[in-house]
């Protein structure tokens, strides 16, 4: 058999899989694994790199509604990850001496985050493709390099240190709860308590895009991604859907940047360098675009595949910590090569990665038709 | 079919060369793994130590270099004896690529892999998120290359370091300035960490003494400082002293020299201590009486330095590379404190660090307890260093000589 052959049946075969199954699936095991680590089978690093995955999982989801929904390449993305670490630090730090509550700072960073995605977008979402690519970019580098500059705020490039750990209730509930047994669990500040948080956290976030996704909006930015001039011909005002495409993408990347921040407890310029925007792209890209089950896979993937070979190498690890970049970068290389589409694709972007038999485009279209179909019984 | 088949082969060998790089890899690590199991018998006992560098991202050569420095260190100090025990030290190395995130999931590593103490990290950025992770469990950490001030603001005690920290140079700056008879001092950096951390302590240090004092700042990169000399023109200082790196103190220079402020004293760190910075400043009379201290005693100041660098270059077929011998030393000076401790207890190795007293490569210093002013605690403390006898250097005929 080919290999060509391989990967199709490959393709085929994870089409079929019912998207609930992925869902349910992920959650389980993701759910089940801090509970490896605290019967001693799993060491505590990875709980750490499942965090940091979890919160490029966050960012992926959220980079993917501008990227894979509306089809707008964001070159700057990080910077929204900036704006909600920096404004998740600044609220609760000894820097300005502020420790304010949990829930208000992570909802205050998203909507400072959405904020600066508004200002960047208003102006820059006349341009297209390659243009607004650049001026992305662009953006991410100003944000950046005004972090270091600012450095009154922002402790320039020596960062910003000894942020508070979240907790879940107020100082005073906290008092006469005590912090034994479950009580311990307000105050997040071990590894498995911050895993936990965030994969909450993801979880909603997942949950609302992919409601997103099927919903009037999600259609409409399918739409403009595929052909601007016939979805606005269609009635669809192009400006306002990318604009909430982008403001709500820039909300949750605000979202992780502040548990990031909280989980760090250290936050500096050198968290949010462009080479960080580009690896969240390929994060994107890698697992799917437009495909959320492919994206949550492409960042735990891409996050995850250095720590494992590491671990991989086992005794000859030391000799091997120069190696584990490369064989990371040949097996992206490989990856893309054989599934351009990305590891779990969207429908729609897998028929336009493959050059489809006419029999199976066929078969496609119908069932597509038998979808759409299908949904206009349902609203009516 | 033929684009098929080339995608085929490429990725074919692509696995083939994978393949043969674990092979190559597992193999010289089977032969390791051999030495060490012919020595296990008996009643040596292996303890890991942890080396936090970055082996990847953007200071590979740095991170060598203290790789490298480490090795040989456990050469000499790695096989030690403690109550009849005979103790082998096996290392963890560890690549953080000098980004915060990575050096979080590093640390932990090191703590779940039970190491005794840690050698590192080599930045002062990715140190910041691993310091938390070994204070809350308890593992001495001893970086030989974090000279940022910023590192262990908190003040916590089980980090250390073996090379100077930045401030001290800060600190030294200013009193040479004040020495030099400046009351009007320009401090000016780059935006860079190192260079912002220097000018902020030479600013208090000048300042607390009643030193009339303006800041300014650049880029790294920059060309053009004509708003920079303008103000500084304005300013009329007797000195300004340039923190950043020498292509931007160079230009600085030369145009301040052309805006008729030749007369200002310039001085800086080790950042402008370089041969080129005759060159950038566009001539040998603009260069002319520039001075520069420097962060670490000069190398033939350094009592082991010459046998250690002749050992490095016979090892490893080349120079030393930057801050390998105070790597050598953090390791030398972390089993001399689980020998004081008398105990792999990190506990009580952390508690040996307070007080011990190490004679290394570089020199013979202990560890700060507490810190005062511009020191940090952990930080290294040389026998007989103040202020004044920092490194001095100035600029005559064309080159940097030695101030005494």
């Amino acid at each position: 058999m080919r290999l060509s052959e391989v990967t199709e049946r490959v393709s085929a075969a994870t089409a079929r899989v019912p998207r609930s199954v992925y869902a349910v699936g992920g959650l389980v095991i993701a759910i089940i694994f801090p509970l490896l680590n605290m019967a001693g089978w799993v060491e505590t690093a990875w709980l750490r790199v499942g965090v940091i995955s979890l919160l490029f999982v966050m960012l992926s989801l959220g980079l993917n509604i501008v990227m894979g929904e509306t089809g707008l390449l964001n070159l700057g993305y990080i910077a929204f990850f900036a704006f909600g670490a920096y404004t998740t630090a600044l609220l609760s730090s000894p820097k300005f001496e502020l420790r304010w509550p949990f829930l208000v700072v992570v909802v205050l960073s998203a909507l400072i985050a959405m904020v600066a995605g508004f200002v960047i977008g208003l102006p820059t979402l006349r341009l297209r493709g390659d243009y607004l690519a650049i001026v992305t970019l662009a953006f991410g580098e100003i944000v950046r390099l005004t972090i270091t500059n600012l450095q009154d705020f922002t402790n320039g490039p020596n960062g910003i240190t000894g942020i508070y750990s979240p907790r879940l209730v107020g100082e005073g509930a906290l008092e006469s709860l005590g912090s034994t047994g479950p009580a311990a669990w307000l105050v997040i500040d071990k590894p498995v308590e911050y895993y936990y948080l965030v994969l909450v956290c993801v979880a909603v976030t997942a949950v609302l895009i992919s409601n997103l996704k099927n919903s009037r909006i999600g259609r409409a930015w399918n739409a403009l991604r595929e052909d601007e001039l016939a979805a606005v011909s269609a009635g669809i005002t192009a400006s306002r859907a990318k604009l909430l495409s982008v403001v709500l993408s820039a909300g949750i990347a605000g979202f992780a940047g502040s548990l990031f921040a909280y989980y760090s407890n250290v936050i500096s310029p050198e968290s949010f360098l462009f080479m960080q925007s580009v690896i969240v792209v390929c994060m994107v890209v890698l697992g799917g675009m437009g495909s959320i089950p492919g994206v949550i896979l492409g960042a735990i993937v891409l996050q995850a595949l250095p720590q494992v070979i590491r671990q991989a190498a086992g005794a000859a690890r030391s000799e091997f910590e120069v190696y584990r970049m490369l064989i990371f970068g040949i097996i992206i290389v490989v990856m893309v090569i054989f599934r351009p589409e990305g590891l779990l694709p969207d429908t729609l972007w897998r028929r336009e990665a493959h050059e489809v038999d006419p029999r199976e485009q066929e078969k496609t279209r119908q069932s597509l038709f038998d979808l759409e179909e299908g949904e206009k019984d349902l609203e009516v | 079919m033929v684009h098929e088949r080339t995608r085929t082969f490429l990725a074919l060998s692509l696995v083939i060369v994978l393949a043969l790089g674990m092979f190559g890899v597992t193999g010289c690590a089977a032969e390791t793994d051999g030495e060490t199991d012919g020595e296990t018998t008996g009643e040596v006992e292996i303890i890991k130590v942890g080396v936090q560098t970055a082996l990847t991202g953007p200071l590979p050569d740095y991170g060598a270099a203290a790789k490298n420095g480490i090795e040989l260190a456990v050469e000499d100090f790695g096989t030690f004896e403690m109550d009849g025990t005979t103790y082998q030290v096996e290392l963890v190395v560890l690549d953080d690529k000098a980004e915060p995130a990575e050096s979080a999931v590093v640390a932990q590593t090191m703590v779940d892999e039970g190491v005794v103490g840690v050698i590192g990290s080599l930045t002062t950025g990715a140190t910041l998120s691993a310091i938390p992770i070994y204070a809350e469990n308890r593992i001495p950490q001893i970086s030989g290359s974090v000279t940022g001030p910023a590192a262990n603001a908190d003040g916590v005690d089980t980090f250390y370091r073996t090379c100077w920290n930045d401030a001290v140079q800060g600190e030294a700056l200013a009193v040479w300035a004040m020495e030099l008879g400046a009351e009007k001092v320009v401090l000016m950096d780059d935006n860079g960490a190192y260079a912002v951390g220097l000018a902020d302590v030479a600013e208090d240090t000048l300042q607390a003494e009643g030193v009339e004092t303006l800041r300014q700042n650049c880029q790294s990169g920059d060309k053009d400082f004509s708003a920079q000399v303008a103000n500084v023109k304005e300013f009329g200082p007797d000195a300004i002293i340039f923190t950043g790196y020498h292509p931007e103190a160079g230009l600085m220079r030369k145009q301040m020299v052309e805006a008729g402020l030749g007369d200002v004293i310039f001085m800086g760190g080790d950042g402008i201590k370089s041969a080129e910075l005759v060159a950038q400043t566009g001539g040998e009379a603009n260069a002319e009486g520039i001075y520069a201290t420097f962060g670490g005693f000069p190398e033939e100041q350094q009592p082991g330095y010459a046998a250690f660098s002749a050992k490095y270059e016979e090892t490893y077929g080349e120079a030393v590379g930057p801050y390998a011998q105070n790597n050598y030393d953090a390791f030398g000076a972390l089993i001399a404190a689980i020998k004081q401790a008398g105990s792999l207890d990190t506990e009580a190795i952390i508690e040996a660090l307070q007080t011990v007293e190490y004679e290394g490569v570089t020199g013979t210093f202990s560890f700060a307890t507490a810190a005062d002013g511009p020191v940090a605690r952990g930080d290294v403390v040389v026998a007989g260093l103040t202020p004044a006898n920092v490194p001095r250097y100035v600029v005559e005929g064309g080159e940097f000589v030695s101030v005494k």
